[in-house]
Parts: structure tokens; C-alpha cells; sequence
């Protein structure tokens, strides 16, 4: 076609010539980009060329871009170049060059133009943020977009950037996907069912059936070829372990599938006995054994729950494919299928002789099933038939996986004695370890005085004052809470963990002596707590005026007139709130900014802070107000470090000041978590009002998050979805230059500020009086 | 007789859990005040009306809440056209004409409202009607009843330690399975089949208390689940309707609870 527009004629035939198999004027890119169009495209490719990226990006972008201007139009396509030479620019020719195809690629798996530019936005921010990881986000694009919305890469994205805090090594592996945790995001992100979405129901369902409440844990994918792993799980040692996701299975049957493994494993708890030992079995007579333990226990929970059949059934797949020769169906991975099957089907009809005899002797003996040495002795016999037909193949252990999926590796039920014990298992006993601490404080049903009385078991007390640099081993994670992401609008679960550590013991002095310091401010403080009112409203009849008739004395007062007598005038009621029916917990900000010292004072920030809970919780404790105290601080996500120096029941005595003593300013200030911690404690409490009042200097702040809003948001989240579960959070705030932060996170009527601690009776007022409004 | 209308015409189905009738009886032969505790919904009441049935006694039945005040149980004067009018209060009536008067829930009601069935309650058994300037001494067969239901209520609403003890207290729980079998095959007129099976499922409810429900599914609400079935819907959506619905909001505790429901079936 010939070149109507004479300007560029030149240039067409420069670039030309460079271009082996592309072109720029071909009948696809005129098309592409009609009429005046055309001149912008040549110019397009020209200023992509004098910028010398190189041929391969130039030739990238010729070739992808017409494609991309039939599917939206020709100005994304133009676009498109700008997003180019940005890439080149941050990161590098390679980069740029597989940009192209990336785009192309979400051109057509994202559904509209809107979408594809917020794509574009999302990877021009990443290469700034993320250079190094640029490429292999690009090359994953096909495969993570078939699963993501842009929304969700959106959020995935800035899961990684943010749980890889700044540093580039950890990122590039995070988007390589060969982490744990970027497989895990990925999945809850795709709304794939796994393990994190699961465990609640799960929990629930094997309470409901069993009346257990083992922990659950989640067993992650290995490696980097996710998809070929077939993972089981497994229980031991009073766990279970479950896989981060089944492969294979979506939706409603992926769910049917745990809640299935969950009721089986409860199953074992619940009648399997002392394990199995290994010694004098071949590999061969385990798997059958197994087998018949897994078929015994089900048949027994099957009495007492019919309706698992239906769970469990669906999942025995049993067929041989017709490609299958006949001796290949006698392998012994299909055989042991089958075996499974008849033994909870039994209108599964088997011809194989080994299936059929293994069938009428386990119904024969129906009622033995209660005894688990049956399981043993006939899997024994039955596995060693197995193993002297000749069937020309070896039984391999190591490769066995058990079928059906949701039947658990059944590792649990054997007592490998001295013998040696596969790898995964030996791993596996290290965490075991350290989740037997764990395992009795997790999973809800604790309560947190039993932590404390391990504590006091575990550590020697010694008197003199300890150093803040805990171990984080020393440490017990308590909890998880989610963490909420402005950037996407939504809570990432499970994202930090408080640990609770033992707050180190000090000087009881300098709490006695801020008492005796502030004898009058203490006084002050006492009176006006005592003054508040803070309950539910009551009904207070017979006052001279009111916001209501009191019918009572209403009727009294008729009849005195009736009589002849004075009428009383007070026949008016009204709602008051007499009593003050309140819980509060004191959180106190321990973080290192703590040791500055207070605006145009000589006292740091900590010590104001000290003083000011020490006269609360003096005045709370003679009022008998039910309270608590706890301080906070924090070592990146997974160490949110949390220290209870008084609980609700606790008195307020000498142990308590001497924790307030010993307290000392260190690490970070991840407020949000904190606050959704504390939370969790005053929940517990029956009173009519429930609040939190934090005691810090301001600024939230980690050092794995380097976006300074992100943590303020979050902090101000925590606060309002405590509000909405029916607690209050105030603030009491130190004069620092942090201080304007605690009105966006508390809101300004919920936040006092002070520096000097004569001011708190002045200023607390309030606090509570916006409670009895 | 006065108290007529407050009399039970026909014998209330009651499965006993242990000797809880016989204990009744020796109390009320001395006209004892009784205390019942217990769970909602596993027979209190049931129970009341049923000995009130069997020593053939008017039973009056106060409903206590926070609003009430001591004219509400005691009297009040009303007012009509030429003048005034005294109207006994459910409490009166019973003392005045001995009937048994039971006072459900009672702490619900505040403590100064409470406090005027102490004198019923020691050996004096008299009622001071502070308005009329009557002294009104219990008929011989009065006797108060109260019911009781522990662990709900804050430290703040509870019954003060002088009222407690002038009682004596029988402990209500739910009936073991046969038992309630039977009555929730009474009650709903379900089979026994059907009733066996909606008691194991109540079980499966009852193992959440403390772990995401405060209660697990009462008699109660076996007996609707049961005559729902009856009216002809599934056993499923009766439970769903009957047992997981009303007790909680979340939905992954309901989804967990129609699966282990299911698993019964």
C-alpha cells in the first residue's frame, strides 16, 4: 500500500530496513491505527527507536501493539510505548522488552479497557517500587491473571511488597512464587478454598461431632512445582496439619473435601487407640493396615453419623481407565483403591479375589470393630498376600501416596520406635516442639491465666531488674489479627502476630513516688471518676421535674386531691444512669520514640506515661472499677510484643508497680495490632461499657513498613472496628511532635493531649464524658 | 373459688429428671419458698405448672423484667368515677387467697423491687400494703416459687445473698437422652425415631457451648423442630429453621452446624 503521508516517508524507510520480519506499515497496523492514526503510530515507533533500547524492544512493541489498539484502541496502544521506555528507563532492556507480550496478554484476559489501564498503573508503580522483581511479575502474567481480577493482582502484589519490608531478595522470591506465603496469598487472593478460609468452619465441625478441639496447622506447599504436589494430612501428637490447598479440587467440592478429611481425622481421635509399631512389617503390610484402620474407624463413626457416607463416598474413585491394560489394573495402587472402596461401600462388587476376601473377613467381623487389633491382624495377613503376588512390581513407600484425598497419611497411627523415621517426619518434629507450647493456648478456648502460670513454671524468678532484649523464643504467640491495606480497602487476615512476653521486673519506686508526687492530682482524679456516670440508664420517679409522667404518682396525687388533701407536686421521672458499670484496660505505647523526652519537660515521654497510668490505676483501684493494664511494642509483623502488667482480676499491688517500674522504651509501634490485642481482652468483660484507653505519643510506625500511611490507616481501622463491636478507644497523648497522628487515628473529641501530668484532671473529664452522652 | 381463672384445667406432660417431684412435694407440705435453676428451655416452668396441676393449687405467673416496681407484684390504686379503687397485684392475690406464686426470671427485676417477698419468705408470711395500711397474712396455702437462671446475667444483676437464702434450690438441666426423647416424642408428636435422631443433633449443638455459641439448641427447641417436621418440612430445613437460625448469626458457625447436621442423617 503506498505511503500517502510524504513527512515521514524517510523515516519509515530507516526503520524499515532495520526490521527483518515486522513492519510498520502492514495491512494489520493500518487497521490498527486508520487515518491520522498512522502518523502518530510512525511517530510513536520512531521516538521508541532514536531512544536506543535496542532492536528486541522495538521489535517487541511492533509487534504486540496493532493487536492491542484492535482490542481497545489505537491511544492505549500509543500508550503503551510511554510504559515502555518508563520500564527501560527504571529497570532494563530485558524488562522492557517482555512488557509488550504482558500487555497483550492482559489485553485479552481482562475484560475491559478500564481495566486494562488500571493494569498498566499497577505495573508503572511496581517497577519503581520492585525493579528487580519486574521481569518474572511480567512473565507470570499469563497464568496469574487467569485467576485475578486486577483488583486482587493489585492486592497480591502489595502482599508481597509489603511482607518483604524493603528488601529486594525476599521480594524477587516472593514474586517467583517460591514462598510459602506468595503461594498463600495467591490462593486467598484467587478465592481458591484453602486452609486459611477453611480452619474456622473446620474447627467448628470437628467440635460439633467429636467434642475435640485439637489445633489445626497448616502443612505449606513445597517447592516450586505446586501443582504436582500431592499433599495430605497428616495429625500426630494431638495435631492435625492440614495442606495449604488441595490441587485439583474447586469450590463447593474443595470445601466438601476438608470438611471430609477433618471428619475423619476426627474419626481417628476419636477411636483409633495407642499407635501401631512398626517392627517386623513390610512397607507393603503398613499401607494395608492403614487402610484397614482408616476402614475401621470410618464404619464405626458411620454408625453414630450415617450421614458421613455422603461426605465420604464421592471421594473413593475406584474406575479403571480403559487405556488400562489388565495387568496394569492389578497394580497394587489400584488394588489398594479398590480395597478402600469395599470396605465402605458394600455394594461395591469386586472380582479380584485379594478385594473379595478382604471384604467378607472385615464384615465378618462386624462386631469386633471396636477393637483396633483387628485392623492389624487382618491388614497384616491381607498385606502380605499382596506382597507374594506376583505382580511384577515393587511396592514403593516413598512414592505411595494414600487415596482417597481427603484420608489423612495415617503417620499418626505408628510407632516407628528406634526405627528410622522418613525425612518429613524428623522436620516435622521440630515444630512439633515448639507448637506443644502453643498448643494449649490457642484455638479460643484458653483462658490467658493459664499462659501466666506457665510462665511462672517455666522462668526463675529473679528480683533484679531485667533487660528489655527478650529473646523473641521467650516470647508466646498468642493470637493473629488481620492488618488493614488502604491501598486495597480490605483486611489482610492472619497477617500479624502478638507475642506475649512477661514484662521485666523494676523499681517500685517510681510508681510509689509519683503517687505521693500527685497525692492532689490523684485526689482530683478519684472524685471525678467516682462523679461519672457511666451505665445504663435507670428510671429515677418522683421528682419535681422530668422527662416523663410517673403514672404512680401521678395516681397518688389525684387521690390526695380527691380527698382533700396537698397533692404532692413531684410526679415527674426521668432516665439517669446512677451507677458507673465500666471496664477499662490502659494500653501503654513502650516503643522507642517513648524515650524522648516530653515537650519542654525534662521527663520522657515513658516516664509521663508510667505516672499517668500509675494515678488511673490507683484511682480505678480504690474506686474498685474494674480494670486492666498492658504495654505494647513491636519488632516487625510476625513480633508484635505485648506485655499484661495487671489482668481484670488482678489487684493493683506491689508486683504491678514494680512491672510499671521496669518498664523501658524500645523497637517499633505497630498501634493497630496492639489495639485489636487489647481488644480481645475487654471483650471478655460483662459491664455495660467497655474502653481502651491508649497512652502513646503518636506516630505508628515498623520498620518493615516503609509506607508511612499504611500503619496510620490500619491503626485507625482497628479503632473503628472496635467501636463497632461496642468498645470505646480513647486516647491520652504525650505532647511530642507525633501528636497530631492520634486525631486522624482516634478522632478528635476521642483524643486528650498532654504534657505534664497535672493537666490529666483537667482534661480527662472528657474522656468520660463522652461515654454517658 | 377467687383464684379460678389461675387454676390448670389439664395435666401438663411432665418427664421427670430425678426426684425433683417428690422434693417438690416435701417442700410444699411446710410451704417451703423454692428456688428453680436451671438453663432456658429445659422445663422449669413445665414443671411449676405440672405440681400446681397435681396439689390442684392456683398458679400465678409474673414475668419479671427491669421496669418492674413493687406496685407491679404488690397493688395499686386505680381510679374511677367516683373514686378509688384498690386492685390487688398478682403477688396479693396469690397471699390473699393462697394460690402458688411463681416469679420467672427474677433477676431481671431490680433488687429493691425484690426485696419485698421477704417477709413472705421467713416464718412471719405476711405482706404489708404500705398504701391501703393493711397487713395481709398469707393464706395457708400460699407459697412462692421463683426461677433462676445462673451465668447469664453480669456480677451487677444478681440476687443478693439475703434472698438467696431464704430459699430452697432444685437444679434444672436437660433430661438425658432417652428422656428427652420422650418428651420431645410427646410435645411434638414426632416418632421415636425422629426424636432420637433430633436428640443427637441437639448434641452437636450443645458440644459448641463456649465454642461460639453460649447455649446449645434447649428441649424447647427440639419440640419446634419436631413439629415442624410434622406439618411436613425436612428434617434439615426444620433444624435450620429451629436450631441454627435463631441462636446465631455467623455464617461460618451455621455452615459448620448444617454440616455436622447433616452427618446425623
Amino acid at each position: 500500500m503506498p505511503v500517502t503521508d510524504p513527512t515521514n516517508r524517510a523515516d519509515l524507510g530507516t526503520i524499515q530496513s532495520k526490521l527483518v520480519n515486522t513492519s510498520i506499515d502492514t495491512l494489520e497496523t493500518r487497521s490498527a491505527f486508520p487515518g491520522k492514526w498512522f502518523n502518530h503510530w510512525v511517530q510513536c515507533c520512531n521516538r521508541l527507536s532514536s531512544a536506543g533500547y535496542g532492536f528486541n524492544v522495538l521489535s517487541a512493541y511492533i509487534h504486540f501493539a496493532p493487536k492491542i489498539a484492535q482490542k481497545f484502541d489505537p491511544q492505549v496502544a500509543l500508550d503503551l510505548a510511554n510504559s515502555v521506555s518508563k520500564i527501560a528507563a527504571k529497570t532494563g532492556r530485558i524488562e522492557a522488552e517482555s512488557l509488550p507480550y504482558a500487555s497483550y496478554v492482559a489485553a485479552n484476559l481482562l475484560k475491559d479497557q478500564n481495566s486494562f489501564k488500571a493494569w498498566i498503573r499497577i505495573i508503572e508503580r511496581f517497577i519503581s517500587i520492585a525493579p528487580e522483581s519486574t521481569f518474572t511479575l511480567l512473565d507470570k502474567m499469563e497464568s496469574l491473571l487467569s485467576s485475578l481480577s486486577v483488583s486482587r493482582l493489585e492486592s497480591w502484589i502489595l502482599a508481597g511488597i509489603r511482607s518483604s519490608g524493603g528488601n529486594p531478595d525476599q521480594r524477587l522470591k516472593f514474586f517467583s512464587l517460591e514462598t510459602p506465603e506468595s503461594n498463600r496469598w495467591l490462593l486467598f487472593e484467587s478465592g481458591t478454598v484453602n486452609f486459611t478460609s477453611m480452619a474456622p468452619r473446620l474447627r467448628t465441625l470437628i467440635r460439633a461431632l467429636w467434642n475435640i478441639g485439637p489445633p489445626l496447622r497448616e502443612l505449606p506447599l513445597s517447592g516450586t512445582n505446586t501443582k504436582n504436589t500431592k499433599l495430605r494430612s497428616s495429625f500426630g501428637r494431638g495435631i492435625i496439619r492440614l495442606p495449604t490447598s488441595f490441587s485439583g479440587f474447586e469450590h463447593e467440592q474443595a470445601e466438601d473435601l476438608y470438611r471430609a478429611c477433618i471428619s475423619h481425622i476426627g474419626a481417628h481421635f476419636h477411636f483409633s487407640g495407642p499407635s501401631f509399631p512398626v517392627k517386623g512389617l513390610k512397607p507393603v503390610q503398613i499401607a494395608v493396615i492403614s487402610i484397614l484402620e482408616d476402614a475401621r474407624v470410618e464404619n464405626l463413626a458411620m454408625r453414630k453419623f450415617p450421614g458421613l457416607r455422603n461426605l465420604w463416598l464421592p471421594f473413593h474413585v475406584a474406575h479403571i481407565p480403559n487405556s488400562m491394560s489388565s495387568n496394569q489394573a492389578l497394580m497394587a495402587p489400584n488394588l489398594l483403591n479398590k480395597l478402600a472402596l469395599a470396605l465402605i461401600d458394600p455394594e461395591f462388587n469386586e472380582i479380584n479375589g485379594w478385594v473379595k476376601k478382604a471384604k467378607t473377613k472385615f464384615f465378618n467381623c462386624e462386631k469386633e470393630w471396636e477393637k483396633q487389633e483387628i485392623s492389624r491382624e487382618l491388614g497384616g495377613i491381607l498385606g502380605n498376600d499382596l506382597g507374594q503376588m506376583r505382580l511384577g512390581w515393587q511396592f514403593d513407600m516413598k512414592s505411595y501416596i494414600v487415596d482417597p484425598p481427603y484420608r489423612d497419611d495415617n503417620w499418626g497411627l505408628w510407632d516407628f520406635g528406634e526405627e528410622e523415621k522418613p525425612t518429613d517426619i524428623l522436620e516435622d518434629e521440630q515444630m512439633f516442639d515448639s507448637i506443644r507450647i502453643e498448643q494449649q493456648l490457642d484455638d479460643n478456648s484458653d483462658q490467658p491465666d493459664q499462659e501466666r502460670k506457665e510462665n511462672d513454671q517455666n522462668e526463675e524468678l529473679s528480683e533484679k531488674p531485667v533487660q528489655l532484649e527478650i529473646q523473641k523464643s521467650e516470647g508466646i504467640p498468642v493470637a493473629r489479627y488481620p492488618e488493614y491495606d488502604y491501598l486495597t480497602g480490605r483486611e489482610r487476615p492472619d497477617w500479624t502476630t502478638i507475642i506475649d512476653y512477661r514484662p521485666p521486673i523494676g523499681s517500685i519506686k517510681n510508681v510509689e513516688r509519683a503517687i505521693e508526687q500527685y497525692a492532689e492530682v490523684l485526689k482530683r482524679i478519684t472524685s471525678l471518676i467516682r462523679a461519672a456516670r457511666v451505665s445504663r440508664p435507670n428510671r429515677s420517679n418522683r421528682l419535681q421535674e422530668g422527662e416523663y409522667l410517673d403514672i404512680d404518682a401521678c395516681i397518688d396525687a389525684k387521690i390526695n386531691q380527691r380527698m382533700n388533701l396537698t397533692p404532692d407536686p413531684r410526679v415527674y421521672g426521668k432516665w439517669i444512669r446512677k451507677d458507673r458499670d465500666l471496664s477499662v484496660l490502659v494500653l501503654l505505647d513502650i516503643s522507642e520514640s517513648t524515650r524522648d523526652k516530653v515537650f519542654n519537660s525534662k521527663e520522657s515521654v515513658l516516664d509521663l506515661e508510667v505516672h499517668a497510668t500509675a494515678l488511673l490505676a490507683q484511682a480505678m483501684s480504690k474506686l474498685g472499677d474494674p480494670f486492666a493494664i498492658a504495654a505494647f511494642c513491636s519488632n516487625k509483623r510476625d513480633d508484635v510484643r505485648y506485655f499484661r502488667i495487671k489482668d481484670f482480676n488482678e489487684p493493683f499491688d506491689q508486683k504491678t508497680f514494680s512491672y510499671l517500674g521496669g518498664l523501658e522504651g524500645g523497637f517499633s509501634t505497630r498501634i493497630g495490632a496492639a489495639i485489636r490485642h487489647a481488644g480481645s481482652q475487654l471483650k471478655e468483660q460483662q459491664t455495660y461499657r467497655k474502653l481502651l484507653l491508649v497512652v502513646t505519643d503518636g506516630e505508628p510506625s515498623d520498620i518493615d513498613a516503609t509506607d508511612p500511611r499504611y500503619l496510620l490507616e490500619d491503626a485507625r481501622r482497628s479503632v473503628k472496628s472496635l467501636s463497632h463491636e461496642g468498645i470505646n478507644v480513647f486516647c491520652v497523648g504525650l505532647e511530642t511532635k507525633g501528636s497530631s497522628y492520634l486525631e486522624k487515628i482516634f478522632g478528635r473529641r476521642n483524643s486528650i493531649v498532654i504534657d505534664r501530668i497535672e493537666l490529666l484532671p483537667q482534661k480527662l473529664p472528657l474522656l468520660y464524658l463522652r461515654m454517658t452522652a | 373459688m377467687y383464684l379460678d381463672q389461675y387454676l390448670i384445667d389439664s395435666e401438663p406432660f411432665y418427664r421427670a429428671l430425678g426426684k425433683e417431684v417428690s422434693y417438690f412435694e416435701a417442700a410444699y407440705g411446710d410451704r417451703l419458698p423454692i428456688m428453680l435453676k436451671g438453663p432456658t428451655g429445659c422445663g422449669k416452668t413445665r414443671f411449676i405448672e405440672h405440681m400446681a396441676y397435681t396439689l390442684n393449687k392456683p398458679l400465678i405467673t409474673v414475668s419479671c423484667h427491669e421496669d418492674m416496681t413493687a406496685t407491679d407484684l404488690v397493688g395499686r390504686y386505680l381510679l374511677d368515677a367516683d373514686g378509688t379503687l384498690w386492685h390487688d397485684g398478682p403477688l396479693t392475690l396469690a397471699v390473699r387467697h393462697g394460690g402458688i406464686c411463681y416469679l420467672d426470671e427474677i433477676v431481671e427485676a431490680r433488687q429493691d423491687t425484690t426485696v419485698i417477698i421477704h417477709s413472705l419468705t421467713d416464718d412471719r408470711r405476711v405482706l404489708t400494703l404500705e398504701k391501703k395500711n393493711e397487713v395481709v397474712k398469707a393464706h395457708p396455702d400460699f407459697q412462692i416459687v421463683i426461677s433462676y437462671n445462673p451465668g447469664y446475667q453480669s456480677v451487677l444483676k444478681d440476687l443478693k445473698e439475703s434472698t438467696k437464702q431464704r430459699f430452697a434450690a432444685l437444679d434444672f438441666s436437660y433430661p438425658d437422652s432417652k428422656t428427652e426423647a420422650e418428651i420431645v416424642t410427646h410435645e411434638a408428636k414426632v416418632n421415636e425415631a425422629t426424636a432420637s435422631l433430633l436428640i443427637a443433633i441437639a448434641e452437636r449443638s450443645r458440644n459448641l457451648k463456649g465454642h461460639g455459641l453460649v447455649e446449645g439448641a434447649s428441649t424447647r427447641m427440639l419440640i419446634h423442630a419436631g413439629k415442624l417436621i410434622v406439618r411436613g418440612i425436612s428434617l434439615p430445613e426444620a433444624c435450620n429453621i429451629a436450631l441454627i437460625v435463631p441462636i446465631t448469626d455467623d455464617l461460618e458457625l451455621r455452615d459448620s452446624l448444617k454440616t455436622a447436621i447433616a452427618s446425623c442423617v
